[in-house]
């Protein structure tokens, strides 16, 4: 019975993936608590720099470049985030399909874009179409350290500072996936820089802001505190887009690898059902026959 | 009350993880334009930091020193918040630097 053995090693092997799937799912929701803490970890720094950048901005006419951006200058970098490994759904395509979209729509505008990938997925995914990327990263997509932070924002603070004659770039966009909660991440694109000051607006607040304005001194000059602070802010926060992505990463892999781990197991429901089926008609085959052959040799005696 | 009020809050926090907080009695500070002490009810004062040491004096009198490389420092109403790159953990206040 060829087809019994061929059901039985069929059940087999997709008990072995289901294994395998079951212990992803695992190392996947281990994988969160660990994420969720170094996110945490992070939280302090990202704080401590925003109230800086805050009290900055309250108190002093900021003329910085990373607030105005370059008129005139049309290029800009877009950094899409994907996933250094496979088997996390959608994740890594959904990305994909929302740089594009967005490729597309600066294309539209006329101004000309800038690719910059993080993750080995989507480095793979525009290699193998020979797509030009201005520069990628890879590993360490599903806990990414401050290094790699700094390595991104570095790249791009350089990118931004030239000017256009030089390759410079005028614009930056992240796109990244936000950790909504275990069941939803949702693909996001931000504008990064130039960053968008928010101003005091009402007189009151502009009072407000001259009663305190004095209050605060800076070392060892204004201008030497931006230049410091404000790219720390800017990496800050491309961190902060790093941690939340790992974070959609690892979900995205979770709940992947729990349908499949439900879909091995109904495959191997069904299978069963057919090997037990083919096998009791093997069954009652046999026995139609024994009987059917002794009915035979009772008539012949008779 | 009197030892109370001389102490200030202290949190020094690395870009991957928080350090050390806590009250301390005075800090010094590696700024770029040389070492600053800060003691309580300091003015309020952003500072830039180089890569130095930055030692903690805490309301007990023990010293507690942490390697630091390119950050800032922040005092406003009694609380400094020391935020770097890089920060090592604790060293003996008398090492290095």
């Amino acid at each position: 019975m060829a087809s019994q053995l061929a059901f039985k090693s069929r059940i087999a092997s997709t008990e072995s993936l289901a294994k395998i799937f079951n212990a992803q799912e695992m190392i996947a929701s281990s994988h969160i608590a660990k994420a969720r803490k170094v996110a945490l970890d992070a939280k302090p720094y990202s704080d401590a720099i925003s109230d800086a950048v805050q009290a900055l901005v309250a108190h002093t006419h900021i003329t910085h470049p990373i607030f105005k951006g370059e008129p005139g200058n049309d290029r800009v970098a877009v950094l899409a985030l994907t996933a250094d490994r496979g088997m996390a759904g959608a994740y890594t395509s959904s990305v994909i399909r929302e740089t594009e979209g967005l490729l597309a729509r600066l294309d539209q505008e006329g101004k000309h874009p800038l690719l910059y990938v993080y993750g080995r997925r989507g480095v793979t995914y525009y290699k193998y179409r020979s797509r030009e990327v201005a520069q990628t990263w890879e590993g360490d997509s599903d806990k990414p350290g401050a290094e790699v932070a700094e390595q991104i924002s570095k790249a791009l603070m350089e990118a931004y500072m030239k000017p256009a004659a030089q390759g410079g770039v005028g614009e930056l966009y992240i796109v990244f996936t936000e950790f909504v909660n275990m069941v939803v991440q949702k693909v996001r694109v931000l504008r990064m820089l130039p960053v968008e000051l928010v101003q005091a607006e009402t007189a009151a607040e502009e009072i407000e802001v001259a009663k305190t304005a004095p209050l605060y001194s800076f070392e060892p000059s204004t201008e030497e505190v931006l230049d410091a602070v404000l790219p720390k802010y800017i990496q800050s926060r491309i961190h902060e887009c790093l941690l939340t992505s790992a974070a959609s990463e690892t979900a995205c892999r979770q709940n992947a690898m729990h349908t499949a781990t439900d879909n091995a197991r109904n495959l191997i429901g069904d299978l069963t059902r057919k090997l037990n089926t083919s096998r009791q008609a093997s069954i009652t085959q046999e026995l139609t026959e024994i009987i059917g052959s002794a009915d035979a040799l009772n008539k012949k005696e008779e | 009350m009197a030892a109370e009020k001389t102490t200030m809050q202290v949190t020094i926090v690395a870009s991957d993880r928080p350090v050390w907080s806590g009250l301390a009695a005075s800090v010094t500070v590696p700024a770029s334009e040389g070492g600053m002490g800060i003691l309580p009810n300091h003015e309020p004062v952003l500072v830039v930091v180089n890569s130095g040491q930055v030692v903690v004096t805490d309301a007990e009198g023990a010293r507690h020193g942490f390697n630091v490389e390119d950050g800032f420092v922040a005092f406003d109403s009694n609380k400094l918040t020391v935020a770097v790159e890089h920060c090592s953990d604790e060293v003996s206040a008398e090492q290095a630097a």
